[in-house]
């Protein structure tokens, strides 16, 4: 267990399985990605009320619920990198922030383009998963700038390996603090505030094609920029060198 | 790239060995600073650090205070991990780094109060005994930012004659200090080193101390 | 020479009693977040009505919100000049639990900071006309969330402590993370004005703060260490 776990430390070892791994992933992404498309935008019946809009929803929730993985695998990164001091946890938490703000910031603008037909308002404060997205968003970028603003890069990943532990703690409280204090604010509701509102299991399963496909494209992703990160940091070394040589 | 002989103290025997450092690694940002440094610092030793700007001096001086810990390697004191008996480590050790650690808004009586209660208990009088023999009679009750740089060192040097602690850790604690300081502080590093303490200094002058090691890095 | 080493508590008041004799010593540090405090909710009915009706609906959000902002302001000179003069390489060497130390550090800055915003906050409501029976929740509110706002702002104060030139970085990390607070302290003022118990939240708050007092002084003395490194 040890021995394979710092093996799965180590960049060099990591960049050579993930390039092994990554046709696979990409081909399987491709391949959810189309199916949930077409299925969710061609072939599945607009819903009698919420027409078009019903398609966007597809994406939002899938979008939606990747950007929940976001703080839990910066937290268990940050753990990683602060007890194991491993680089590669690291290399994976600076795209994971990255990436996560970019998710967050999909969900939001596709929440309120939804919004904006079923709402008919773009920005909606009694949406409470709408207002917590936002804060996520902004505890993100925390960590980024966070990240920018310290040169030293052991120093950086020791801090904000610190502070997206806090900040998982915290957007979590956010999140029910933020359900609370909407319960109590609703004062007029606007129709259908919640996305699950009738749909049909058509609609859930192009759904779960979708989510499918999203999380595969963060992997893609998150393993694309970690193995550029890997050249990066790891440009004078020999494996790298060798590499470069090659090609 | 930099690696140190092992250096053996005058007396080699164990017993005596305080810190024992092993194998020290350090690299910053791709720059190796020192590998492969071995040394040991035994009671009555004074173990003074040298090497060019950019060696690793500070850094080691720094990772041996348990301050930075982006090295590998070993650093037993009294052939133990330090992290097993850390709060005997930390009573025993007194670090007095580039920035002296005394606040400019306290006067040296307040700043002394303070830096010596968070190890030992300490009296008035003997923070009042010790200001007098670093010279700084006359500027008990001064605010230090009223001090220059060499007295706001010698507020920092004071807590050497207060603290009981058996290893000094001194990053250049001569660079502000005039002439006398200068004797002062060889004489105050002398009587540790007799008394059966340790110290280990970087600096660029030469000390005139009898129980001198040198180590050379870069 | 004495060598009787100093107790954990015989430590832990040594550094609050520095603390308190430097924020003493320097007064700017004390009265420019408080008149900062003042200045801020006194230009809300000026930006947006001077009708009591509509202030006495703002004042608890107005009053809480200036806090955060004032907490925040003050926050930067928790850690920054020990860093600058080296007592904060002194604080982790010391031989006590660094815990002790970091929380001795966090009630003197609360102390000189917080809390004389939380005894003048009634003035301040009484001008943004909240009625009276929302004093008292007003203040317990302030008094449990000031403090957690200190323990919560000390780690991001900390992990920013090394950086030159700091900017605007502290608030956005620091912000976000007191919506909760924010959110149960309003929501207790409004059920007071509501005439509902706001013991319900305030209970919330108090276990908040505990919470906060037993872990957030963990992670502060974490990122000194990170940030001294």
């Amino acid at each position: 267990m040890w021995v394979w776990f710092s093996k799965l430390g180590s960049p060099k070892w990591f960049y050579e399985l993930s390039g092994k791994w990554l046709p696979w992933l990409i081909a399987a992404m491709v391949i959810f990605m189309t199916i949930g498309l077409v299925w969710g935008l061609v072939f599945l019946p607009p819903d009698y009320q919420q027409g078009f809009t019903s398609r966007i929803l597809i994406v939002h929730v899938a979008v939606a619920g990747t950007s929940l993985a976001f703080f839990p695998l910066m937290l268990v990164a940050g753990i990683i990198t602060l007890v194991w001091r491993m680089k590669l946890a690291d290399m994976v938490a600076k795209h994971a922030a990255i990436l996560g703000a970019w998710f967050s910031f999909i969900t939001l603008a596709t929440g309120s383009l939804w919004g904006s037909v079923m709402w008919g308002t773009w920005w909606e404060w009694t949406d409470s998963r709408l207002v917590s997205m936002l804060f996520q968003l902004f505890l993100l970028l925390g960590v980024i700038s966070l990240r920018s603003a310290l040169e030293d890069s052991e120093t950086a990943a020791k801090a904000c390996a610190l502070l997206s532990i806090v900040g998982c703690i915290n957007v979590v409280i956010i999140k029910y603090s933020v359900e609370w204090w909407n319960t109590l604010h609703q004062v007029a509701s606007p129709v259908s505030l919640d996305p699950s509102s009738p749909n049909g299991p058509q609609f859930w399963i192009a759904t779960l094609i979708m989510i499918v496909a999203v999380y595969l494209f963060l992997s893609v992703s998150l393993i694309l920029s970690t193995r550029n990160e890997i050249l990066e940091r790891e440009r004078r070394s020999q494996w790298v060198q060798d590499l470069v040589l090659k090609n | 790239m930099s690696s140190a002989a092992p250096t053996t103290s005058s007396n080699s025997d164990t017993d005596n060995i305080m810190l024992a450092a092993r194998e020290l690694f350090c690299a910053r940002d791709d720059r190796v600073l020192f590998q492969n440094l071995n040394f040991d610092l035994a009671q009555g030793q004074v173990l003074q650090v040298q090497g060019s700007n950019g060696s690793g001096k500070t850094t080691l001086m720094r990772i041996l205070c348990g301050l930075n810990d982006s090295y590998e390697g070993s650093i037993k004191w009294f052939g133990q991990e330090i992290e097993d008996q850390a709060a005997s480590f930390f009573s025993s050790l007194l670090y007095i780094g580039h920035r002296v650690g005394v606040s400019k808004v306290l006067t040296p009586v307040e700043n002394l109060r303070w830096s010596c209660s968070l190890k030992q208990a300490v009296s008035d009088e003997q923070i009042m005994v010790a200001l007098r023999e670093v010279g700084l009679r006359g500027f008990e009750e001064s605010p230090c930012y009223t001090l220059s740089a060499g007295q706001q060192q010698r507020v920092s040097l004071a807590r050497l004659i207060i603290s009981p602690a058996s290893l000094w850790v001194l990053d250049e604690p001569f660079t502000t200090l005039d002439t006398k300081g200068v004797a002062m502080l060889e004489k105050i590093m002398q009587r540790q080193a007799q008394a059966g303490g340790a110290v280990m200094v970087t600096t660029h002058h030469s000390l005139s101390i009898p129980q001198l090691t040198i180590l050379s890095l870069g | 020479m004495a060598e009787k080493q100093t107790t954990t508590s015989a430590a832990f008041i040594a550094t609050l009693k520095r603390d308190l004799l430097i924020a003493f010593k320097k007064k700017n540090d004390i009265v420019n977040p408080f008149m900062f405090f003042i200045i801020v909710v006194s230009l809300f009915p000026i930006g947006i009505s001077p009708e009591s009706d509509r202030l006495t609906e703002i004042a608890a959000g107005v009053i809480w919100i200036s806090v955060l902002l004032a907490s925040m302001l003050s926050m930067d000179n928790l850690y920054r000049s020990d860093y600058e003069d080296g007592s904060l390489e002194q604080l982790l060497l010391s031989p006590h639990p660094l815990f002790f130390l970091v929380l001795a550090k966090n009630i003197s800055h609360w102390l000189v900071s917080g809390l004389p915003v939380v005894l003048v906050s009634p003035i301040l409501a009484y001008m943004l006309a909240l009625p009276t029976e929302a004093y008292g929740t007003l203040v317990l509110s302030l008094l449990l969330g000031t403090p957690i706002m200190s323990l919560v702002g000390s780690i991001a104060v900390a992990l920013t402590v090394g950086l030159g030139s700091r900017g605007l970085i502290l608030a956005v990390i620091t912000l976000p993370m007191s919506v909760p607070v924010l959110i149960f302290g309003t929501l207790a003022v409004q059920s007071t004005l509501n005439s509902q118990s706001p013991v319900g939240y305030l209970s919330l708050m108090l276990v908040m703060l505990s919470v906060s007092v037993s872990l957030a002084p963990l992670a502060s003395a974490a990122a000194l260490k990170i940030s001294v490194n």
